[in-house]
């Protein structure tokens, strides 16, 4: 899996790739945690993501924690049907905000 | 039947998806079944590999036994670590799930997964081996 990271004007975008599970999950956390620091206004691009376990589950609920924490907000753009299933499964769904496009991602963070 | 044999490492856990992924598609599982019956794979193993194995200090293997009957796809996963089933351990329920993520509680998550993410889930601990057995029914075909 590959974790980048870049800004647009005051948000942080997070963009993973590939698969998660306990073996990646690691680098997710790394390459995702860091550049959320102080942050408030964050996207995670996990349009290509095509495998999400319960260890990337985990993370996720990480990045939410501690975004939530300074009462920011994380929107998760381009999540695959089958993991917005798993995440309604698991009562995960409704904490984020969802999109499909990072126009929309930008726009649901406008304050 | 088919039988292979992955070593109990992290580094499996994509080989397992792609032989799950290849038994679906055999199986005319649709996407979101196929999906399920990966990520349930993918839970159990690491559990396996995690706390039956690299916890307690030994090197093992995973053999994996597929089976497709006209009716259902049936993947076995055995072990030689400690006796573990999966169905004995307390899981999240509604109540928990409906928390606040801030109070959540993580652990059981995998398991819950794999229990709602396949048709049928068994255990059994026989000669000396975990089976955690998955089963799939499959679609009829049509006529």
């Amino acid at each position: 899996m590959n974790v980048t990271s870049k800004t647009v004007g005051n948000i942080t975008v997070i963009e993973a790739e590939g698969s998660i599970d306990s073996k990646t999950a690691g680098e997710f956390e790394r390459g995702a945690m860091g550049p959320i620091q102080g942050q408030t206004a964050v996207i995670l691009d996990i349009s290509k993501v095509d495998f999400l376990s319960s260890a990337g589950l985990r993370v996720l609920l990480m990045i939410y924690r501690q975004i939530k924490s300074r009462n920011g907000k994380v929107v998760l753009l381009g999540a695959s049907e089958e993991i917005q299933d798993i995440m309604a499964n698991t009562g995960f769904l409704s904490f984020f905000i969802l999109v499909d496009t990072l126009d929309e991602g930008i726009a649901a963070l406008k304050p | 039947m088919e039988n292979k044999t992955f070593p109990a490492t992290l580094d499996s856990l994509d080989d397992l998806r792609d032989l799950v992924r290849e038994k679906a598609l055999l199986a005319h599982l649709d996407k979101k079944k196929t999906y399920n019956l990966m990520l349930a794979l993918d839970e159990i193993a690491t559990n396996i590999i995690l706390y039956g194995y690299e916890q307690a200090g030994k090197e093992g293997v995973l053999d994996v036994i597929t089976d497709l009957s006209d009716r259902q796809l049936t993947i076995v996963v055995e072990d030689d670590a400690a006796p573990f089933d999966p169905l004995q351990r307390d899981l999240p329920d509604e109540d928990d799930f409906s928390k606040p993520l801030e109070e959540r509680p993580i652990g059981g998550m995998g398991i819950f997964l794999t229990i709602n993410g396949v048709d049928e889930f068994r255990y059994e601990y026989t000669h000396n081996r975990n089976r955690n057995i998955f089963i799939m029914n499959v679609p009829a075909t049509e006529a």
